[in-house]
């Protein structure tokens, strides 16, 4: 049996291994499983994820070709499925032996120097595998790319393997590889962000660069991230099996076999080239373009072929991935057991962020753990957008705060609601069908990522169309958890899951569920070094805390008992009674959603009276308050 | 099927295939027993032989009717049976030549000289060298095609899998993109510079290795050595162009992303079709054959396409009634129960809880009155709602529900879509730089239903136009030259807000909305949805609420929802309909007409009752007795429209909803009997008038009798003993 070193380095000897001995003499799909089985077992055994090096942290240069390695990423986009040689055999030239062989998890055949591949059909096995373009996930907060990078045990030596492998790659990869030199480093550092600390690789790579930036004059690739700004690898993941299960927007974590061959590139070169002869670009009956998209050089975009993918729940490192295992719910019920102390240190920290309001801290908390839980028809339930009005402008409060979000939750992102980011921006996904894939928008985040809308930025000015488009596709956004991409020739519905907020000074122009007036005890002189103060007061534990707190009661049950239903019942019908402008249906809605994030918040499954009489609490304060605010400005509400 | 049979056999394929192509009549079952029609394959040879046409369509369903075995061969192995029929074709076809073709061409000309040529040179009986041949596809002058079986589900395109390759499919898609059309050669003609023999080579790929040295007798035997060189003009081509196909939105599952196919294109189909056409297209699945250098590398993958035979442009809406189909027995039954029109209504929109009227009227809108042309005056048929209300009572949902379920629909803002707004825009268009006439949703709402949230908040130069579009139901566009009128049947749902934030009902209507009467007017409903406090409907209210966040879903109601596919096909059937006003109705009609406007005037309404009012009634009937799948509107239907038109009126009068004020029915009754009264002489009515005017407001005949004895017991009036005449005390 190989070691540990083999499955890791050479996954593919091994999934040889079983293929000879399992599909050699007949060719039934029995292999297959075998090999999965295989690496499912191996990646069981104490903790060997961890050894598995992820492209999440690890450059891709340090990474072996044909390796086994992980990926935390997001669906992008979804290519049309390929078909490939399953099983096919090669004839010797020489003394005609015939030899089988496996295409899957594989770009190129492999075929010895004197070897024909048969291309005989009835020793071929076609099968069908899926591509998905996959990003990192949007918007991921530094903490838990540090936590995952520091949780992997992965032995990738950066200065004795980085050399060799140098040698050995093709001239063409490297031309390809220095086309984009600043993305390629910067992707290799990813969070770690100290591009000084790789010496030597980085000098010899910028005098690279430099000699052949002069040469290359073809536009850089768009890797096509979501969000502007991002960095890291994107990847081609290419799925065996069990696609359907997978949807756009998905955040997975896929395992499996690198393939950087730089023959994949030549192919690519070759194709551009003879582009410009009619005669041969009929052969291939996708444009130029969409060959660049669809198959980009594998020195920018690897290709992932998947042995196991398993769809994530979370992208919190600090929580066991599974929430369903054995161990993890002994993991759960310990940490149920303190979650009245964090609860209550969290509100205290909310609240000194929050220049020491209590109450909107108290709303924000109940916004970081909502999450949509179910659809009734068209109406998502548990959305909770709030809007935080009477935010101090010209003090970078907004920026602030949003640091302190990033903080505590796993995926944010800030959207400047300036004019020109409105006029600029492609918020919603669109299909460029020359290129025929779907250009990436602000808007297509994975689930529970939080968007911090900044509206203490607008300015007057005027929208443009795409102005008026992208602020419908927010508001759409908020009140239907949905986004339209664009198919030009149709729309299409994608649901999603962002928890936004919304930071104004006055009432926003967007909708929104709950309006929370903030009313700061107290405005530091200086802001920025109040929030950082409070930053660096927190302990890391206590940190990790609330940030497993948030993450782990957005995935508990809730229910209500008929008992409690009837009283609210009444209580409304009573309130209807003594002044109908009180309450609304709305009203209601709402009061009912601040009740279960409520109870959850305090670990609580179910609704009691007193988190309903609490949630009423809450929203007469704070309709109090708003209620003040409008006598003080007058018109506005 | 086609395994089982040996390749031995294809030769008897092809025998029964000529068998076909000859001897194929049209059972005339069915069919007009035109004597033409009666042998399309012959007709079709005839058309072909005389170059009138280039393609040859074998419809597999006529294969089917004569031999169902090869019909299915066909379909599962299209690629060797074009092949088999084509041969088949070729060898019929000089028989049904009749003379001399009218239009020669440059290659017709070619391929003369050559043959004359040949018969001069070569002595009978020598056989010819299979180089110097002339390949069958050079003389073949036609193409042939596969059509499917009409009962060939089209397929979706994430469907079309490995397994089908090589067999005959039928998808549907959305084309994206079309290539230029190319010509490819298809047999390549070369000359040799030393002996002048011609060679010919078939291509069947997209790529191939032209042949460079002469591989004639003369050159094979003196190693002369003769280098061939490449004759445009003796080489055939033909068109070629590539499309790409992308799945309908309706195909692909939730939160997946649509998928595309490449379909080639030869010959007589290219040029059919345009981005953004929604066809149907029958072809073989196959794979691209990979040559040289991609061969080696790129070993393990290959790349599908589908070779088109048959391409159809279907509109939306034609593809969608194909899907669905007729309504079953059953779920006729299902749907028409007692009381369906009260089921159908409460199926719209089920999350928002009561608005029983209102929701009957949007049924009445989606189904849609009955359009009429007395001597080419148009009167629209579609019914126009415009729903008021305070902010926050669902009025948007409502729309988007209503959106969702109309097959064809738009919902818009009226401040929302810039740029083209609500009528048309002329814009230049990016590729071509024509100037191209864009549609706003008014346009595309064309034969469907136009949603405009915010109506209040319209653009000035819209709401001009939208005079026009809801008694017209046209457009008229004069810009950039373009002067021309569009279509615009549709139907309007409005929502608006209330000027001052809420409803006013000291005010009258165009304040209360700052829109002009003429717009209003043009409205056959009003709705004004108020929030009004009231003990049973909040405790029901909350009740709705609390069971949806406690389960998560649905609270059941007492009827069984209706599934919105079986709402929109039975929307559609009752479309089908065209109900008219008999004759003995009108005067009804009439009568109830002249009194609603002498009330109108008498109490100082703040809506109006225009002669607009009187078509609208008509619409709502015909669209009740639409809904009831009858042809004729009764008294029923005039009643309840009646009843609708007031209870629209009635949600606008002022504070009615206030407890203390609210009005037995009896009481309302009396009033109305009391108005009929005449000022001087006899204090009685008839009876019979007094029933009329009480259900034309809105009451129920059993009401009209509770009232009448009532307040005979209170000895306010007396009904004689023939009951028809009522007598005041």
């Amino acid at each position: 049996m190989p070691c540990v070193a083999d499955w890791l380095n050479c996954p593919l000897s091994i999934v040889q291994d079983i293929f000879a001995a399992l599909a050699q003499n007949n060719s039934d799909p029995e292999w297959e499983k075998k090999v999965t089985e295989y690496f499912r077992e191996k990646l069981k055994e104490n903790n060997a994820t961890n050894w598995v090096p992820s492209l999440n942290d690890v450059p891709l240069h340090y990474l072996k070709p044909s390796s086994l390695v992980k990926f935390r990423c997001m669906i992008q986009d979804m290519f049309d499925p390929e078909f490939y040689m399953n099983i096919y055999e090669t004839i010797d030239t020489h003394t005609k032996s015939h030899v089988m062989h496996f295409g899957k998890y594989r770009d190129i055949a492999e075929c010895g120097p004197h070897q024909e591949i048969d291309l005989n059909p009835s020793h071929v096995v076609t099968a069908e595998r899926q591509t998905f373009y996959c990003v990192p996930v949007p918007g991921e907060s530094a903490w838990v790319k540090e936590a995952y990078s520091s949780m992997s045990q992965a032995r990738v030596c950066p200065s004795t393997s980085y050399t060799p492998s140098r040698q050995k790659r093709s001239y063409e990869e490297d031309e390809d590889m220095e086309l984009h030199p600043s993305k390629q480093r910067e992707q290799h550092l990813g969070s770690i962000a100290d591009i000084h600390g790789s010496g030597e690789p980085k000098r010899l790579e910028t005098e690279a660069s430099a000699t052949h930036q002069m040469i290359n004059c073809s536009p850089p690739l768009d890797l096509n991230f979501p969000l502007p700004g991002e960095k890291g690898p994107a990847c081609l993941v290419k799925m065996y099996g069990n696609w359907d299960n997978f949807k756009v927007n998905d955040v997975l974590e896929v395992c499996g076999i690198l393939s950087v061959d730089p023959v994949l590139n030549i192919l690519n070169n070759e194709d551009r080239e003879n582009s410009s002869s009619p005669v041969e670009s009929m052969d291939c009956m996708d444009t130029v373009e969409e060959q660049r998209v669809h198959s980009p050089p594998a020195s920018l975009v690897p290709r992932i072929h998947v042995i196991l993918a398993q769809k994530l729940q979370h992208i919190n490192p600090l929580l066991p991935a599974c929430l369903n295992e054995e161990e993890s719910k002994s993991f759960v019920s310990s940490f149920m057991s303190e979650l009245s102390p964090v609860r209550a240190e969290l509100l205290g920290f909310l609240t000194h962020a929050f220049l020491g309001d209590s109450l909107a801290a108290e709303y924000l908390i109940l916004h970081l753990i909502s999450t949509v839980y179910a659809r009734r028809d068209v109406l998502p339930l548990g959305k909770f957008t709030i809007n935080l009005s009477g935010c101090p402008r010209n003090s970078a409060f907004t920026e602030h705060l949003y640091r302190i979000i990033q903080q505590l939750v796993p995926a944010s992102y800030r959207l400047q609601m300036t004019i020109e980011n409105m006029n600029c921006l492609q918020l919603k996904p669109h299909k460029d069908y020359t290129a025929n894939r779907l250009v990436s928008g602000v808007l297509q985040l994975a689930s529970n990522t939080s968007l911090v809308i900044d509206e203490t930025l607008l300015e007057q000015g005027q929208l443009d169309t795409r102005g008026v488009h992208n602020v419908s596709a927010l508001g759409h956004l908020i009140t239907w958890q949905k986004v339209d991409y664009d198919f030009s020739y149709h729309q299409m519905e994608f649901p999603c899951n962002i928890n936004v907020l919304i930071t104004s000074e006055g009432r926003s122009l967007l909708p929104s569920d709950c309006q929370v007036h903030l009313q700061p005890q107290l405005i530091p002189p200086n802001m920025e070094e109040h929030m950082n103060s409070l930053l660096t007061a927190v302990l890391p534990s206590i940190l990790n805390k609330f940030r497993i707190y948030l993450s782990l009661l957005r995935l508990l049950d809730y229910s209500i008992s008929d008992e409690v239903t009837k009283a609210v019942e009444d209580d409304f019908v009573e309130m209807r009674k003594n002044d109908p402008e009180s309450i609304s249906a709305d009203d209601l809605h709402r009061t009912l959603l601040i009740a279960r994030f409520l109870s959850l918040s305090a670990g609580q499954t179910t609704l009691s009276r007193e988190r309903w009489l609490r949630a009423k609490q809450l929203e007469t304060l704070r309709k109090a308050r708003l209620q003040q605010q409008k006598s003080v400005n007058g018109n506005e509400l | 099927m086609a395994g089982a049979r040996g390749r031995g056999d294809y030769a008897e394929e092809r025998e029964k295939a000529a068998a076909f192509l000859e001897g194929f009549q049209r059972s005339a079952a069915g069919r007009q027993p035109q004597h033409k029609e009666q042998r399309p394959y012959c007709a079709q040879l005839e058309a072909v032989a005389q170059r009138e046409r280039a393609a040859l369509w074998v419809d597999l369903e006529d294969v089917a009717e004569e031999d169902p075995a090869l019909a299915e061969a066909a379909c599962e192995n299209a690629p060797r049976y074009q092949r088999l029929f084509a041969d088949a074709a070729a060898e019929l076809l000089p028989r049904f030549r009749r003379g001399e073709p009218a239009r020669k061409d440059a290659l017709d000309v070619y391929l003369e000289h050559r043959l004359l040529l040949e018969g001069r040179a070569r002595e009978p009986g020598q056989p010819r060298e299979p180089q110097n041949r002339f390949p069958p596809e050079l003389l073949r002058r036609f193409e042939l095609y596969f059509k499917a079986p009409v009962g060939t589900k089209a397929r979706v395109i994430r469907e079309v899998k490995a397994d089908s390759i090589g067999k005959l499919v039928t998808i549907r898609g959305i084309v994206t993109r079309v290539s230029e059309v190319k010509p490819r050669m298809v047999v390549a003609t070369y000359s040799c510079d030393q002996c002048g023999a011609e060679t010919y080579q078939p291509i069947q790929s997209s790529t191939f290795m032209p042949l460079l040295m002469c591989p004639s007798r003369e050159c094979q035997t003196d190693r002369a050595g003769g280098r061939l060189y490449l004759q445009s003009r003796g080489s055939k081509f033909i068109k070629y162009q590539e499309l790409k196909i992308q799945e309908h939105s309706d195909q692909v599952p939730v939160g997946n992303l649509p998928r595309s196919i490449n379909v080639s294109v030869q010959g007589e189909n290219t040029r059919l079709v345009q981005p953004g056409d929604h066809v149907s297209v029958t072809g073989i699945f196959l794979p691209v054959r990979q040559t040289g250098f991609r061969q080696l590398l790129q070993g393990l993958l290959s790349d599908t396409y589908l070779e088109a035979h048959h391409i159809v442009c279907v509109s939306k809406s034609e593809q969608e009634e194909v899907g669905e189909g007729e309504l079953t027995e059953e779920e006729l039954r299902q749907i028409t129960e007692e009381d369906f029109y009260d089921k159908l209504a409460a199926s719209i929109a089920p999350e928002i809880y009561g608005h029983e009227d209102v929701k009957k009227a949007l049924l009445l809108l989606l189904v849609g009155g009955v359009d009429q042309n007395p001597r080419g005056m148009k009167i629209r048929g579609n019914i126009n709602i415009c729903l008021m209300g305070d902010p926050g009572v669902a009025k948007s949902q409502l729309l988007s529900y209503i959106t969702r379920l109309a097959p064809r629909s738009q919902y818009t803002t009226g401040r929302g879509s810039s740029g083209v707004g609500l009528t048309a825009a002329v814009l230049r268009d990016p590729l071509t730089g024509e100037l191209t006439l864009e549609g706003g949703a008014l346009v595309l709402a064309d034969q469907g239903v136009c949603c405009i949230d915010e109506f209040d908040k319209m653009l000035e130069s819209d709401r001009t136009a939208i005079h026009e579009v809801m008694e017209q139901q046209t457009l008229s566009i004069a810009k950039a030259g373009i002067l021309t009128t569009l279509n615009a049947r549709c139907a309007i749902l409005a929502a608006a807000n209330p000027a001052y934030g809420r409803y006013n009902p000291k005010r009258s209507l165009e304040q209360n909305l700052q829109l002009p009467a003429a717009l209003l007017s043009r409205f056959d409903l009003l709705w004004l949805i108020q929030d009004r406090p009231d003990h049973d409907n909040d405790l029901r209210l909350a009740q709705h609420i609390t069971y949806v966040h406690q389960h998560n879903r649905q609270p059941p109601s007492q009827f069984q929802q209706l599934d919105m596919g079986l709402m929109r096909r039975y929307i559609a059937m009752c479309k089908q309909k065209q109900p008219a006003v008999p004759e003995s109705l009108a005067d009804y009609i009439t009568a109830a007409y002249v009194e609603m406007r002498k009330e109108a005037w008498a109490s100082k309404d703040t809506t109006y009752t225009s002669a607009r009012t009187l078509l609208a009634i008509l619409r709502l009937a015909t669209a009740l007795a639409r809904l009831r799948r009858v042809d004729v509107v009764e008294k029923e239907d005039v009643n309840e429209a009646m009843r609708l038109m007031e209870m629209s009126k009635d949600s606008l009068v002022a504070d009615k909803g206030q407890p203390s004020r609210t009005q037995q029915p009896s009481e309302l009754i009396f009033a109305a009997i009391r108005e009929m009264v005449p000022v001087g002489g006899v204090r009685s009515v008839r009876l019979a008038e007094a029933e009329q005017r009480c259900i034309s407001k809105g009451f129920t005949p059993a009401q009209f009798h509770a009232a009448l004895e009532d307040y005979e017991e209170l000895n306010v009036w007396q009904v004689n003993q023939q009951k028809t005449r009522l007598t005041f005390v």
